[in-house]
């Protein structure tokens, strides 16, 4: 039986070989038909149906299932609803387990979140560091664009005033606006 | 950490996250869909020989008293499992009472992949074979029976229609 004890691991190694089998477009496919549309269904109806109110029900219940020593802080505001997580219990659990299949695990969370948000109308900002913190702001499409600079919106929950956000072994991957798991700048 | 002792990565917490279930039930649904079921079991086979072997490894070092141990750390580990481990002279047979991933399906009412159950087969059979054991499978639908063996218990072959179909 595959468990859910060690999701992340066989999750994570499950990219690598839909890569390996049908190229990037399959991995892409996967994370839209089989993510957003299929296995996150509770969160779209969420989602679609209560903006943001649907997120802060979606993760609330989410992260706190996953990660029940609260390693993350949500900031919900009349235009933006923000996670800034500061220790990721699923990059985590492949850190710790030095588990690395695929190329960027990171990228599958806009790759199922993005599709999600661009159909209720929502667009991202959203910077990763592959190390288990990144912070993601979802703000209606059409408006312009947002001040993101560190602690704007979250204050001192912003995870970018940790000292691991600019570790030497920290790459930030950034999306502005953005909707696509390849719409990343750096 | 705490750590169920014979597996093979460690979590923070003592159980897994049942929501992820649904992730199961839609990645077979998406590689049914994409790549047939020969790609879904060969995805299952691939898994079971790479991913899962540091514990194919412990099994064959180990042997039977190792595949017992597992799948009572296992079990431990996942959400709503209600599920026996029975250790015999030649054979491991689990007796699964109440599938966890069945259970969560269920409350999420999720269309459940109709072959959801073989994949025990095509996982458990392939990371035996890599142990130097045979893996058989019976029942389905929420409760089942596996036996690991040594290849030389000469168990007969899997009667795929002994492995039933899920329904919600």
């Amino acid at each position: 039986m595959i468990g859910c004890y060690d999701f992340c691991g066989h999750y994570e190694w499950t990219f690598d070989w839909l890569d390996r089998e049908g190229g990037h477009e399959l991995v892409r496919a996967f994370w839209d038909e089989a993510i957003n549309q299929d296995s996150q269904i509770h969160a779209r109806e969420l989602i679609l149906n209560e903006g943001f109110e649907g997120m802060a029900k979606y993760w609330g219940h989410t992260l706190l299932e996953e990660s029940p020593d609260l390693g993350f802080k949500i900031t919900k505001q009349e235009d933006v609803f923000r996670v800034d997580m500061h220790d990721c219990p699923s990059k985590g659990f492949l850190l710790r387990n030095d588990l690395e299949q695929y190329r960027d695990y990171c990228d599958h969370c806009m790759g199922w979140i993005g599709p999600l948000m661009k159909d209720a109308g929502f667009t991202i900002n959203h910077e990763h560091n592959h190390c288990g913190q990144c912070w993601w702001e979802m703000r209606k499409q059409g408006e312009p664009d947002a001040d993101v600079s560190v602690g704007a919106t979250s204050g001192e929950a912003d995870v970018r005033l940790r000292e691991e956000w600019t570790q030497d072994a920290a790459h930030v991957d950034a999306y502005r606006k953005a909707s696509d798991p390849d719409g990343k700048h750096i | 950490m705490s750590t169920p002792n014979a597996l093979p990565y460690h979590d923070t917490k003592p159980q897994g996250a049942p929501d992820f279930y649904f992730e199961t039930n839609a990645r077979f649904r998406f590689l049914i869909a994409r790549l047939g079921h020969e790609g879904w079991v060969r995805y299952l086979r691939d898994l079971g020989k790479s991913y899962y072997a540091p514990v194919n490894n412990q099994w064959q070092s180990g042997g039977l008293a190792a595949v017992a141990q597992y799948w009572r750390d296992f079990f431990a580990a996942e959400p709503g499992a209600k599920v026996e481990v029975e250790e015999k002279p030649d054979r491991v047979e689990l007796d699964v009472q109440e599938c966890p991933i069945f259970k969560q399906l269920r409350i999420g009412q999720r269309e459940i992949v109709k072959e959801f159950c073989q994949h025990c087969f095509y996982l458990g059979q392939a990371r035996a074979n890599e142990a130097g054991m045979e893996m058989r499978l019976c029942g389905g639908n929420g409760s089942c029976r596996h036996t690991y063996a040594k290849s030389e218990a000469g168990l007969p072959p899997q009667d795929m229609s002994e492995i039933k179909e899920a329904q919600l």
